[in-house]
């Protein structure tokens, strides 16, 4: 395949060769940044919370009224939702993973010390926590019933006894061994870590407030009127829970408010909700890159089809001095290769640079190169698919045009 | 001659209707895609309040110190301490303390449910600061506030449930077992972003139905629904609370000249050093009055979503115009022979340009109107791709409308400069010579 | 009329230079019918095309209708083009897109007329060519020489002072290239200046003066009106 000719014809049709090229590089740059935006949402929202999310149901309770105390309140809520048909234990808390809201505190292992500590996720519970949740322990033991205890409003929790997850032991005891040892969230209130569960992220998804699977569950339940109740049911009988857990509720205790949209949700909606703004992204990053592909598609078929139509002639003459049908269908396709080729590489370093401006305006992560190496394959491929068409119908000129004089 | 060359034109669009199909495609998608995200981008960006937003100010200080806080800003939220302090000194035209609390609101009726809204503890200046609007009644006076009324005021939709809608100034209000007098009631207020509370809601919220005194919510001890940040504990009790470094609360001014703003900026630097003398900050004073737009600037209340979706759009838009060039060049350049017959027969390169121009420009037209119909779908899609508080602020207004259009057709001029100049490049003899 | 003086015309390339014209004079006066002969490549059509205005000249001068061309700008010429000139070429040149009305109006509407008095010009012309029942149909409807006569009516319409043609008979039959033949002398008894290019003896017969072009030059056959045909020798 003569490769000099070709590149000689092109250069007398410099603009339709810049315009597919530069078409290629631009589709190029914003395909491969779109398709890697789609990746990193989609790992995103696959990250596992470390609990069993199915039949799973979340309360957000408000109480009405200002009594002295909430406790009694709440130890009868859970009474009625433990002993509702199909469900299998419930607790209450202040936050749990997905939620989107919640309290987040300072680890030390110094009681005395000044710093900062450890930036982590605190989660209320009791000793049914652990089975609602669908958490595993990997070392120690659940909390016993008699530990839990009322925290007032005013006061600062701060547990004799706490679990937590093995990303948090790993942090503050590098070298193992976390279980038994004593750390501190309040001044002058030690708590010594009993158990150390599998996995469990923070109810954040972004880490603005916690910087990594750092969670303490606390043995308090927490006297205020917002609370919320975590509900795990048998396996097939989420539904029904779902639709009693309201009436069920207000029937026995009317002074409160069960928000619209907040108020009784199944997990896998906590779930979507949280992950909304990273789905909705992955959405339109992938409808961009669909139709950007099929209008460049369309684009280099309407161009290459009105090259084939100017150089008719041309191909008559070739046909009569001896070229076959193949000498000219694989003429137009390479023709088409080397402009591809071309605008892949101005592509690639256009690719390169949007994605440092991406990182440093918007704090996104820098493109991988597999994603280049794919998005010129694919573009390439494109390329060529487009032009098979006109150049197919190239071949079939007949050699008699090459007398045609019009 | 604009209604020959139209007419021109759209023959010419008429004979290939799978080349025009394309260009109008292109131009429609791209323009819609870039309109569709420009809508978002826009109505998260916008002037909450543009006719007050460059005489409301915003007061922050830094009661942390330096290596608590990142880049220098200081906290988003005043302590109390602060806040009443700076509140007392009256250095401002109107000044008011807003913090976010959790209550329900329980109805007279004992068959109804207890509802609950967003609600709001705040000051007597609210009301005419912020120009927020009336349907009944007014909000409290200063007078209330200093001497702690239990007095409440309403939304339309809270109206609407409660009392059906009618005359309920004077009536009185149970909120979580305390009774307020209600002294109106506002229509549904909530100004996109909400920039008088930021820090709590993002930015995008629905707004509250229900306001009461400050100085009320303190003495019942109304915690704060909102963001609470302490640095060091604050000790157990609510007095204990109300004593620490935690901040939690929002201090808006109206300072309407810029020679009021720039006092009011000393005095808080003063009021910081003063703090700093007293042993109290051992740093030296580091304090920000900003404006609402400069505040929802910093706050990066636009969310990067909607930014980078915004420029995705416009790189698609600018790979459509490529490719429409491309298609223009094809189709212009085929008709070579006819140009330089017109050209031959009298017409100059202007009129060529002006030809060919036009028909680019029934395209632009075209794929405008395509592009407002998937701009419309797009904006009732916007819901799929964007959370709800902001999906819910992107419209379809005349001023898009409009717009939508005119990108399109200056799109298409744009897209058919090089292809018209290349015809009206075409020399009439070339054309003619047919040996 | 037509005066041309001394002009050249040399295409350059990288590497070749080309003379289509060199020193060609020709000076063709008001009402005049000529006939400009010459083998092919000799430069006639050249010629047709600079005295178009069609094509700029590298070297000596030309004048018509009294103006000096060379340096008038894009805009000048197009409209002496438009107004002063009518043209013919050998492969017709109608635009497809348009009907016979649409293809005869194009001239008049880059002259600002009004539509009445267009369509007026229009009408009388495809009377002149004999084709006003046609002023509906497209190009495609009409046979060769029904074509050529709506491009006469085109370059007619604008009542131009110079009518330059083009081999206006080469694509035609010899029944239809008759026909288009007494339309131009008719057209031309009327008054009108005419140069047409032409390679066919029989055609440059029916002009009054030839001018015969070889390799980019003039060789003036003025002096002979008619071409001699050979004489008749008998063998006894």
């Amino acid at each position: 395949m003569q490769i000099k000719p070709i590149l000689s014809a092109l250069r007398r049709h410099k603009a339709g060769t810049i315009l597919i090229a530069l078409q290629i590089a631009l589709t190029l740059a914003i395909v491969c940044n779109a398709l890697f935006i789609v990746h990193e949402r989609v790992d995103k929202v696959n990250r596992t919370t470390g609990m069993d999310e199915r039949n799973l149901i979340a309360i957000g309770n408000d109480y009405v009224g200002a009594p002295e105390t909430f406790a009694p309140l709440m130890k009868s809520d859970l009474q009625t939702l433990r002993s509702l048909p199909g469900v299998v234990d419930a607790y209450v808390t202040n936050a749990y993973p997905l939620r989107q809201g919640g309290w987040s505190t300072g680890v030390q292992t110094d009681p005395d010390s000044k710093k900062e500590g450890i930036s982590t996720a605190l989660y209320f519970g009791d000793d049914h926590a652990l089975k609602t949740l669908g958490v595993r322990l990997v070392a120690g033991r659940n909390f016993n019933a008699g530990e839990t205890q009322v925290v007032k409003r005013e006061q600062q929790p701060g547990a004799p006894q706490i679990i937590i997850t093995k990303a948090l032991a790993d942090k503050v005891f590098p070298d193992g061994n976390a279980l038994g040892k004593v750390v501190y969230m309040a001044k002058g209130k030690p708590s010594t870590i009993i158990g150390i569960v599998e996995k469990l992220t923070s109810p954040w998804i972004e880490n603005n407030y916690v910087d990594g699977d750092y969670v303490v569950i606390m043995p308090v339940i927490f006297d205020s009127s917002f609370q919320n109740f975590l509900v795990r049911t048998q396996p097939g009988q989420e539904d029904a829970v779902f639709k009693a857990i309201p009436p069920a509720l207000y029937g026995a205790n009317r002074m409160r408010v069960l928000p619209e949209k907040l108020g009784v949700r199944r997990f896998e909606d906590v779930r979507a909700r949280a992950y909304e703004a990273d789905r909705g992204m992955a959405i339109l990053m992938s409808v961009v890159c669909g139709v950007l592909l099929a209008i460049t598609a369309a684009g280099i078929v309407g161009l290459s089809s009105f090259w084939v139509g100017q150089r008719r002639k041309q191909i008559g003459v070739r046909r009569a001095l001896g070229a076959r049908r193949s000498d000219i269908l694989s003429y137009f396709m390479t023709e088409n290769f080397l402009i591809a080729l071309v605008g892949v590489i101005v592509g690639v370093v256009l690719a390169v640079g949007l994605s440092q401006w991406m990182f440093t305006h918007f704090e996104m992560k820098r493109l991988s190169l597999t994603y280049v190496a794919i998005g010129v394959v694919a573009l390439l491929a494109l390329g060529q698919a487009a032009v098979f068409a006109p150049a197919l119908r190239a071949s079939r000129v007949s050699p008699v045009e090459a007398t045609r004089s019009v | 001659m604009f209604s020959y060359y139209l007419q021109l034109g759209l023959r010419s669009l008429r004979r290939n209707p799978v080349l025009t199909g394309l260009m109008v495609m292109a131009i429609g998608f791209g323009v819609a895609a870039s309109m569709t995200t420009y809508s978002v981008f826009r109505a998260t960006s916008q002037d909450p309040i543009p006719q007050k937003s460059s005489q409301l100010y915003n007061t922050q200080l830094d009661n942390w110190g330096p290596d608590k806080i990142e880049k220098g800003e200081p906290p988003p939220a005043l302590t109390y301490k602060d806040a009443t302090a700076l509140l007392r000194a009256h250095k401002a035209k109107r000044q008011t303390v807003t913090y976010p609390i959790g209550v329900s609101v329980i109805p007279d009726n004992p068959s109804r449910l207890p509802v609950r809204e967003g609600a709001y503890a705040t000051g007597a200046d609210f009301f005419p600061m912020f120009d927020v609007p009336f349907l009944q009644g007014t909000g409290w006076t200063l007078d209330d506030d200093e001497k702690h009324a239990s007095v409440v005021v309403i939304a339309k939709s809270l109206n609407d449930k409660l009392f059906d809608g009618g005359q309920s100034v004077g009536k009185q209000l149970n909120i979580d077992g305390h009774l307020y007098r209600i002294t109106g009631v506002i229509k549904d207020w909530a100004p996109q972003p909400l920039f008088f509370d930021v820090p709590n809601t993002g930015g995008f919220d629905e707004g509250a139905q229900v306001y009461v005194p400050f100085t009320r919510a303190v003495d019942l001890k109304l915690p704060n629904a909102g963001n609470n940040s302490c640095v060091e504990e604050p000790g157990e009790g609510w007095d204990n609370y109300l004593r620490s470094e935690c901040i939690w609360l929002s201090l808006w001014s109206e300072l309407p000249s810029k020679a009021e703003a720039d006092s009011y900026r000393q005095y808080i630097e003063g009021y910081a050093a003063e703090q700093q003398h007293a042993g109290r900050f051992r740093w030296a004073p580091n304090t920000k009055v900003r404006d609402v737009m400069t505040w929802l600037d910093v706050r990066h209340v636009v969310p990067k979503e909607s930014q980078v979706s915004l420029i995705v759009s416009l790189g698609f838009l600018v790979i459509c115009l490529v490719n429409t060039v491309g298609l223009l060049l094809a189709k212009f350049m085929r008709r070579a022979p006819e140009i330089g017959v017109r050209r031959a027969l009298g017409a100059s390169r202007k009129d060529i340009y002006a030809q060919f121009l036009i028909e680019a420009g029934t395209i632009g037209v075209a794929g405008g109107v395509l592009g407002l119909i998937l701009t419309g779908v797009g904006i009732l899609g916007v819901g799929l791709v964007f959370p709800e508080p902001v999906a819910r602020l992107a419209r379809l207004d005349p001023v898009l409308i409009l717009l939508t259009l005119i990108v399109a057709i200056v799109a298409s001029l744009i897209a058919a400069f090089y292809p018209t100049w290349r015809a009206a490049q075409v020399q009439p003899a070339w054309q003619l010579k047919s040996n | 009329m037509l005066k041309m003086t001394h002009l050249a015309k040399v295409y350059r390339t990288e590497v070749v230079e080309t003379y289509a014209l060199r020193d060609f004079n020709i000076d063709v006066k008001e009402g005049e019918f000529v006939a400009v002969t010459g083998p092919s490549g000799s430069g006639k059509t050249t010629f047709l095309t600079i005295a178009g205005l069609l094509e700029t000249f590298t070297g000596g001068q030309y004048h018509l209708d009294g103006v000096e061309v060379s340096q008038l700008d894009d805009n000048a010429r197009s409209r002496i083009r438009n107004e002063k000139i009518g043209f013919i070429f050998q492969a017709f040149n109608l635009i497809p897109d348009l009907n016979v009305f649409d293809n005869v109006e194009v001239p008049l509407r880059y002259r600002g007329m009004k539509a009445a008095e267009r369509k007026q010009r229009i009408m009388d012309a495809l009377e002149r060519v004999g084709l006003a029942s046609r002023a509906k149909h497209y190009p495609a409807e009409l046979s060769g020489g029904q074509q050529q006569r709506v491009a006469i009516a085109r370059a007619l319409a604008g009542s131009p002072r110079l009518l330059l043609a083009d081999e206006p008979t080469g694509n035609l039959d010899t029944q239809m290239a008759r026909g288009v033949m007494e339309l131009l002398e008719e057209i031309h008894r009327e008054g009108a200046t005419i140069v047409m290019v032409t390679h066919d003896p029989e055609l440059a017969a029916r002009a009054q003066r030839n001018v015969h072009v070889i390799d980019g030059q003039v060789v003036d056959l003025s002096e002979e009106p008619r071409f001699h045909t050979q004489p008749h020798v008998a063998l006894s």
